[in-house]
């Protein structure tokens, strides 16, 4: 029975329908089922097939988008319930689109699919300065600084980031990826990065493989 | 055999025989036209390179814009988004004009036919008509409706879950669209250009379905009109479009540009799928035009015409913009080696 219900709210998110997955969480909540179960047997198993059909080309935009609206009115119904220790809390990640460049929908991606995947994300929004980044880091308690170029002209902003983040003597206490669509591998290397993802799950996927490596 | 500038743009675009392959740009941004002629007006710049047209780009010279503070550069565009222009010509919605659809009973669109939108375009006309191409422009439907009007996410999620509300939105940029491209053809627009990102680097934004759905209806009664009023209409689209490539061609478009080589796109593999579509741009504006060599540039126009130019169904372009970051002296570079190696018959063996 229980297991039905959580391949139901799986089902809800995958298909993302928001109505269904919180109608369903509050089913289970009735039955007493812990909000824990709940979310890594019913919720996280739904926003990895998304990521996965995204990665693979047969979900789009509109999917990604109504999936994601479907698991987070699941999880901040659930979410008073967690214990401290069981809360849906992987790391703390901060996002930025690179100075000089005001494109953000792959960055407004990147979040959504962090956060459905328990990350605390903060946003420091589109042509954002090495300084603010900065300045971020050092009053935050952050785990991840991730930042995203979509243009060729902006990849050098990424580089003097990282190179403001080293001189202010931040380094150490982020690990920092990069994405967009001019960005390789090649080029993560080259600026001392210390993951590059070349889309919004593998962002998701290299961000909890950070986290881990750290631990 | 010599031609007009406008003859033999409208020739590629319909496949016609013409002298060599022409050259336009959607934008030359003012930096890289400003290094290459200083203190030179835009007619002036385009005349001193002998360019083959100009796109009077509709959010550059018919759109209104209401500056709300300078100093942030935010304005208000036409639609009432908040706008932000940082280092580009073409700024980016910030804040949109629709919170909720309750919004859109009350809500009054633009005018089109305010006589002020067109004082450019006149002047070209006067200038230019029948020497060099002057294309009108409209910004495609998808791109205000979502950029301007709903934002990302309230569009898309409305795609699945509220479509009358993307019909809505959809139907009062297209109304406003449609008289915008009926007055710039009337009054002496020789082509119609189309543009708005359908594509990322992978793939589509929307799936196939929602494409036809939502996006290239209004893409096609766009060129409907244009050939209605006798003109020949491309289309631009960013990313990798292979998954809707067919809907774009479907649309009834003589010319598709970029065929964007940052989204994995093949210039002569899209030339032998659509023998009978105009191929535009190509020219790398992200790597070879922004910090490659001048010979660079050069070997990589030959290799544009190459691949799309034996026909003639092809006119030589950026792969999106002479946007501000590009080298002026490698722009130069470009336009030159079309002139070099772009006459027909080629010779590029």
């Amino acid at each position: 029975m229980t297991i039905e219900l959580f391949e139901k709210l799986t089902k809800s998110i995958i298909e993302g329908n928001h109505e269904e997955s919180l109608r369903l969480t509050e089913e289970a909540i009735e039955k007493n089922i812990p909000a824990n179960s709940i979310l890594q047997e019913g919720l996280i198993p739904g926003i990895k097939t998304v990521g996965e059909l995204f990665s693979n080309g047969e979900y789009f935009l509109p999917e990604l988008l109504v999936s994601g609206k479907a698991m987070s009115r699941a999880v901040d119904r659930i979410e008073p319930l967690l214990s401290k220790k069981e809360a849906f809390h992987i790391g703390r990640y901060l996002i930025a689109t690179v100075k000089g460049d005001i494109h953000d929908i792959g960055k407004n991606i990147v979040i959504m699919m962090l956060k459905g995947n328990g990350w605390d994300v903060t946003d420091l929004g589109v042509d954002v300065s090495p300084e603010k980044v900065c300045n971020a880091i050092r009053e935050g308690d952050y785990d991840i600084f991730g930042m995203s170029t979509l243009l060729t002209i902006t990849m050098p902003a990424a580089n003097e980031t990282v190179e403001a983040i080293k001189e202010a003597g931040l380094r150490e206490k982020v690990k920092i990826m990069i994405g967009g669509a001019p960005v390789t591998q090649d080029f993560a290397d080259r600026i001392g990065a210390d993951e590059y993802a070349k889309d919004a799950w593998e962002a998701v996927t290299k961000a909890q493989q950070l986290v881990a490596g750290a631990s | 055999m010599t031609m007009t500038s406008v003859e033999r743009v409208v020739k590629a675009l319909r496949g016609e025989e013409h002298d060599r392959v022409p050259h336009i740009e959607l934008i030359h941004d003012k930096k890289v036209r400003e290094a290459i002629l200083p203190g030179a007006s835009y007619e002036e710049f385009i005349e001193h390179l002998d360019i083959d047209g100009i796109l009077l780009f509709d959010k550059l010279f018919f759109w209104k814009h209401e500056t709300v503070d300078e100093a942030k550069g935010l304005v208000r565009d036409q639609w009432g988004a908040l706008t932000h222009f940082s280092t580009e010509a073409l700024g980016h919605p910030v804040e949109r004009a629709i919170k909720s659809e309750k919004d859109l009973d009350s809500y009054v669109p633009p005018d089109p036919d305010e006589e002020w939108r067109y004082t450019a375009l006149k002047e070209y006309v006067k200038r230019w008509k029948g020497e060099r191409a002057i294309i009108a422009h409209a910004t495609d439907v998808f791109d205000i409706a979502r950029e301007s009007f709903l934002g990302d996410v309230l569009y898309y999620e409305s795609m699945v879950e509220n479509p009358d509300l993307v019909d809505r939105v959809n139907q009062i940029v297209l109304e406003y669209n449609l008289k915008s491209i009926r007055n710039q053809i009337e009054l002496g627009a020789d082509l119609l250009s189309v543009t708005g990102d359908f594509a990322m680097t992978k793939g589509p934004m929307v799936s196939p379905k929602h494409t036809a759905r939502f996006l290239t209806p209004a893409t096609q009664k766009q060129v409907e009109l244009g050939h209605e009023l006798g003109v020949p209409v491309f289309k631009h689209t960013d990313g990798n479009i292979w998954k809707i490539i067919q809907l774009l061609v479907d649309t009834g478009i003589e010319g598709l540009h970029p065929i964007d080589p940052m989204a994995g796109m093949d210039l002569a593999e899209v030339r032998a799928k659509y023998p009978n579509l105009c191929l535009m741009g190509n020219v790398n504006c992200g790597a070879t035009l922004s910090w490659k060599s001048e010979e660079e540039v050069r070997q990589e126009v030959k290799e544009c015409i190459k691949k799309a130019g034996y026909g003639g169904r092809y006119i030589c372009m950026s792969s999106n913009s002479i946007h501000s970051g590009v080298r002026p002296e490698n722009y130069v570079a470009m336009v030159n080696a079309i002139r070099e190696f772009g006459k027909y018959p080629l010779e590029l063996d």
